[in-house]
């Protein structure tokens, strides 16, 4: 028998093929898999993936402290799902320029919109690449688009976060912390 | 080669850029680049130019790109132009709702110049 020119058994595979994704998607959990979403080396392959790729350098892990520049530039994206939290990315003024001269091959004389745009862009391909090391993260989590902050003196707070990373990098004389905060996992 | 007329879709003026060397490291030129800094703004260029080759982001404010293939279709502009995602969402589900709203390529970020020419080269060559 036809329907709307499909045989009813198709029609009824296809809803029990959709049925079964759904409870799928539903059971799919990273509580059990704590350790695995934040095992640190994921972070810091992201790191070296992003600035390799797209920077064409490669990137230490950096001891610190963190050295301060009076102005900074923080990028932020939001994660949404199965994890929900974000992607910090934090870095001085003139190492900000260092970073936006390398993708774009121009020259900056101050924090800009192309430099906010580029560090922005940053965040974003490090949060990308972090969730994608975990693949129910990468299928089952989302981003926001990146926001941007600039200033002096001002300080990030997340209360009581499920867990934390925060990593160090240098390359050159630039030196950038990259902090992943996770508030939820279901 | 001759000229290729190429559609960039991405909120970042910066990552348009990027695609944009990457095309020409890949060997189009020449290039004449339209830039759009969301599917609604890439959905006016089409309605007002000819491209050749169309790349797209899908994490954009104001209309995504997946909404914004979507809409390609629906209103019929740029038949037969092929369609290739750049994005940080690299999971197959992401893949597949891609090639569903109609993208012939996906090219996840951070990418290489080289990646960016072996997807759009043979989609260039069959078109």
């Amino acid at each position: 028998m036809l329907l709307n020119g499909v045989r009813r058994p198709a029609v009824a595979r296809a809803q029990l093929a959709i049925k079964n994704e759904m409870e799928r998607a539903m059971t799919v959990s990273l509580r059990e898999s704590v350790d695995k979403v934040s095992d640190p080396r994921n972070l810091d392959a992201s790191v070296e993936e992003v600035f390799h790729l797209m920077l064409g350098v490669d990137c230490q892990l950096d001891e610190g402290p963190a050295e301060t520049e009076p102005e900074s530039v923080t990028a932020v994206v939001g994660f949404g799902g199965l994890l929900s939290g974000a992607c910090v990315f934090r870095t001085g003024g003139s190492a900000a320029m260092k970073i936006a001269a390398h993708m774009t091959g121009m020259e900056f004389a101050e924090i800009d919109d192309t430099v906010k745009d580029g560090i922005g862009e940053i965040c974003n391909m490090l949060a990308g690449a972090w969730k994608g090391k975990v693949p129910e993260l990468a299928a089952n989590c989302g981003l926001s688009v990146p926001a941007v902050i600039t200033g002096r003196d001002y300080n990030l707070h997340v209360q009581a976060p499920e867990f934390q990373l925060h990593h160090l990098y240098r390359f050159e004389d630039a030196t950038f912390s990259v902090t992943i905060v996770c508030d939820g996992l279901q | 080669m001759s000229e290729v007329r190429t559609l960039i879709v991405d909120d970042s003026s910066v990552m348009r850029k990027i695609v944009e060397r990457a095309l020409r490291q890949a060997g189009l030129d020449p290039l004449v680049v339209h830039e759009a800094g969301s599917g609604t703004e890439g959905l006016d260029v089409l309605k007002s130019k000819q491209v050749d080759l169309i790349l797209s982001d899908i994490n954009m404010p104001s209309m995504d790109g997946l909404e914004f293939l979507r809409q390609i279709r629906l209103q019929n502009l740029a038949p037969g132009v092929p369609v290739v995602m750049i994005t940080t969402e690299s999971s197959e589900e992401h893949v597949k709702q891609a090639i569903l709203a109609g993208a012939q390529g996906y090219i996840r970020k951070p990418f290489t110049a080289e990646q960016v020419k072996e997807r759009v080269l043979p989609l260039l060559n069959a078109a």
